[in-house]
């Protein structure tokens, strides 16, 4: 199929699928740091058990592959008696899976302060809390925009979990469509090269957007 | 019996402090009593508790046993009241550590806005008084590292000015620079000095130390080893161990 | 990554009484509050039945690991094989991006964007549909292990990069001023350098690749999720097998982090000293 072609016929589901992309990677990547930030509290927390809990679960989710943990969502949940929706499943996977890296990502960051500035924070009377909130948490995400970049553009691939799972045609995002147009006519390499411009141009935004972040929150040493 | 005014009570205090790294005891039995207004310098050979003390004073180190008092009050084990005090307490470190993601200015002003809630603007002004006074007054909006050491240093000094401190505490303040650049900041210790301000220096600026404290302490080993006025101090030691600690860093 | 003493350990000031206390009482409450959970996973568990024997025991059967062990080694066998042509791929992007001519380099450059911004689920797709309809046809092997290998490698080709990068200019400019060539330099004491700087990120790489392989199922290569998949059929237990089947991909991808992380830490030791800044 032509290129016109395909964009007179699918074009206005690429464009769906696009957003979808899009709205998912917002949602996951939004819903990741959160949860990562909450981890990452528990790995420095003072209390044994938490600090174990959120090592055990940054080892569990850093390390099982995508489609294992979808699998799971889909298949052994409900069977547990948990009914999630497909494109929930595909929500939580891509929102627990980043969440393991982004509480990598924020570990590292906080490691890149010099712990000399957290003496004198103390030694000018500021509380624990106040130390955290003004000097620990600044210092920690203001280095660590690049790696929340890249991680915001793997959050994006892991939504293309939405092909594995039978979602309603709006429903598509930019691999499921790919896989839709191939089942119904001969999209070709036209079809797969749509959806990966779309992809790389999208990587690209985000890779742009995060170094004119980092360029104006980087902290010099 | 005379009534005890405020002027009497030391400002630091130290009683049978002691302290262990492990199996190491970096502080042994150490007793040492600050007078208000009081200029007091600590130097002995590297490794032999000076900075320990030093830190020990605002519980930046915690000790086995022993008590510290400070202007009156015995030095709290946590939480906010710990903070408090050390709210009034300055400290200036060797590596200056000023907080690397915040403007000169709002390095200064951070703590007085935070802590002793002073309003926004009051804490620039004064914090903008206290950077001329320094000498860096026109660096007040850049970030520390794009000042040099000295300047870092002397920005760090008044950060601690700013919060009005009833003594301040020096840990190796000139250790990490260049030697260019240390005059510049052992001026601004002077001038502090003058006005009466309490201190606690570790250096190992010998002429300073002569020039400015009012006492010289000596460490080796954990242990106060001898107390002298500058001046005797320097030129004829009371102890063997001073006498050869005075020798070897003569060149 | 997560290291022994961290800035983790410097935020808290040796405890006082007070702390000590209210630290004790937090940990009883996250015990308990831990407890809770796994009580209530193992009850949902149990009232749904999961936990009855004939879902476990084959577990306790030779032959059940056996057969996913046969699973495994095909996994791997993808996974080494994509790791391989990815570190390969990986190669010749950096050399091109690292080339004066901007020819070479603009195609390293789009080779490499594209390679991180697209879905390893998009190139199996088109490896599993496009290809066959173009007259290509390669085993479901190759399907799956040529875009795992293809995805994995622009993220290499960074890494070898940045350890290029790590290597102190001074090695090039006095090995050129030896009067070798610009070629011979870089094989003989830029790259050989560079390579121990790089290792670390190739083992984790190869967690990532070995996590996409988990896709071969879209083109029905044989690997431990298809094992998996037999296994659910024959004893009618999807549950316990998926949680067995993850939890030996966690175990595994677990220990190559860990390899990593301690070769990374050994690099550090042993060059550290050598670094010029």
């Amino acid at each position: 199929m032509s290129l016109s072609a395909l964009l007179n016929e699918y074009g206005g589901m690429y464009l769906r699928a696009l957003l979808n992309t899009w709205r998912l990677t917002a949602i996951c990547f939004t819903g990741a740091f959160i949860i990562g930030v909450l981890v990452t509290v528990l790995r420095v927390c003072p209390v044994k058990p938490l600090r174990a809990f959120g090592v055990f679960y940054v080892q569990v989710f850093r390390n099982i592959p995508g489609a294992a943990m979808l699998i799971i969502l889909v298949y052994a949940l409900p069977r547990l008696r948990i009914l999630l929706s497909f494109e929930m499943c595909v929500i939580v996977a891509s929102v627990l899976i980043p969440s393991a890296f982004c509480s990598e990502h924020l570990m590292s960051g906080m490691n890149t302060i010099n712990p000399g500035q957290i003496e004198a924070a103390r030694a000018l009377g500021l509380t624990f809390t106040q130390m955290i909130t003004r000097i620990v948490i600044p210092q920690a995400l203001r280095s660590t925009v690049l790696p929340m970049t890249s991680l915001c553009v793997s959050t994006m691939l892991t939504t293309a979990l939405g092909s594995q799972v039978s979602l309603r045609p709006h429903q598509l995002e930019l691999t499921g469509v790919v896989n839709y147009i191939n089942s119904r006519a001969v999209g070709g390499i036209m079809a797969f090269a749509i959806s990966a411009a779309l992809y790389v141009m999208t990587a690209l935004l985000i890779g742009w957007v995060g170094a004119r972040i980092d360029r104006k929150v980087r902290i010099l040493r | 019996m005379s009534i005890q005014t405020a002027s009497d009570v030391p400002m630091i205090e130290l009683k049978n402090v002691n302290k262990h790294f492990g199996s190491l005891h970096v502080l042994k039995d150490i007793s040492l009593s600050v007078k208000k207004g009081e200029v007091v310098v600590i130097i002995g050979p590297s490794g032999s508790g000076k900075s320990t003390l030093c830190r020990t004073i605002n519980r930046l180190e915690t000790i086995d046993s022993g008590e510290i008092w400070f202007d009156g009050a015995k030095l709290p084990e946590e939480g906010r009241e710990l903070a408090n005090l050390r709210s009034q307490i300055g400290m200036v470190f060797q590596s200056f550590n000023l907080f690397a993601h915040m403007s000169v200015l709002d390095n200064m002003t951070l703590a007085p806005t935070s802590v002793r809630r002073v309003p926004k603007a009051e804490a620039r002004a004064e914090a903008m008084r206290l950077l001329e006074r320094v000498g860096v007054g026109d660096q007040a909006h850049k970030v520390p590292a794009e000042l040099s050491g000295g300047q870092q240093q002397r920005a760090a000094i008044a950060r601690a000015l700013a919060m009005h401190p009833k003594a301040m505490l020096f840990d190796e303040p000139t250790s990490a620079l260049d030697p260019e650049m240390i005059g510049e900041v052992l001026n601004v210790m002077t001038e502090l000095a003058r006005e009466g301000m309490t201190m606690v220096i570790v250096t190992h600026e010998m002429n300073f130390a002569r020039r400015v404290s009012d006492r010289v302490i000596f460490m080796d080993g954990g242990s106060i080893v001898e107390e002298n006025t500058p001046e005797a101090f320097f030129s004829h030691p009371r102890t063997r161990r001073a006498a050869d600690f005075l020798q070897s860093i003569q060149k | 990554m997560s290291g022994g003493t961290s800035i983790r350990d410097r935020l808290y000031e040796q405890p006082g009484p007070r702390t000590r206390r209210r630290v004790a009482a937090f940990t009883v409450v996250a015990l308990i509050g831990l407890g809770i959970l796994i009580y209530l996973i193992v009850r949902q568990f149990a009232e749904q039945g999961q936990l009855e024997v004939r879902y476990w025991d084959f577990f306790l059967k030779w032959s059940t690991w056996r057969f996913l062990l046969t699973g495994l080694l095909s996994t791997l066998r993808a996974a080494l094989t994509a790791a391989v042509i990815a570190i390969a791929l990986g190669f010749v992007m950096m050399r091109g991006k690292l080339q004066r001519n901007p020819v070479p380099r603009w195609i390293a450059v789009a080779a490499i964007e594209f390679t991180r911004g697209v879905p390893t689920l998009l190139l199996i797709y088109f490896f599993f549909l496009v290809l066959p309809r173009m007259g290509v046809n390669i085993g479901a092997f190759w399907r799956i292990t040529l875009p795992c290998a293809i995805s994995a490698s622009g993220i290499i080709a960074e890494a070898f990069r940045a350890g290029v990068n790590a290597v102190p200019k001074g090695q090039t400019e006095a090995a050129l001023s030896l009067g070798m060539s610009p070629l011979l330099t870089f094989y003989r004491v830029v790259f050989p350098q560079a390579i121990r700087f790089v290792i670390p990120s190739l083992i984790a790489e190869l967690v990532i690749v070995l996590k996409d392989t988990t896709f071969a199922y879209v083109v029905s290569y044989a690997d431990l999720m298809q094992k998996a998949k037999v296994l659910i059929t024959s004893h009618d237990s999807l549950v316990s097998v998926y949680l067995v089947v993850a939890v030996i991909y966690i175990l595994i991808n677990y220990a190559l982090n860990k390899l990593s992380d301690r070769m990374a830490r050994r690099m550090n030791r042993t060059v550290a000293p050598a670094k010029v800044l």
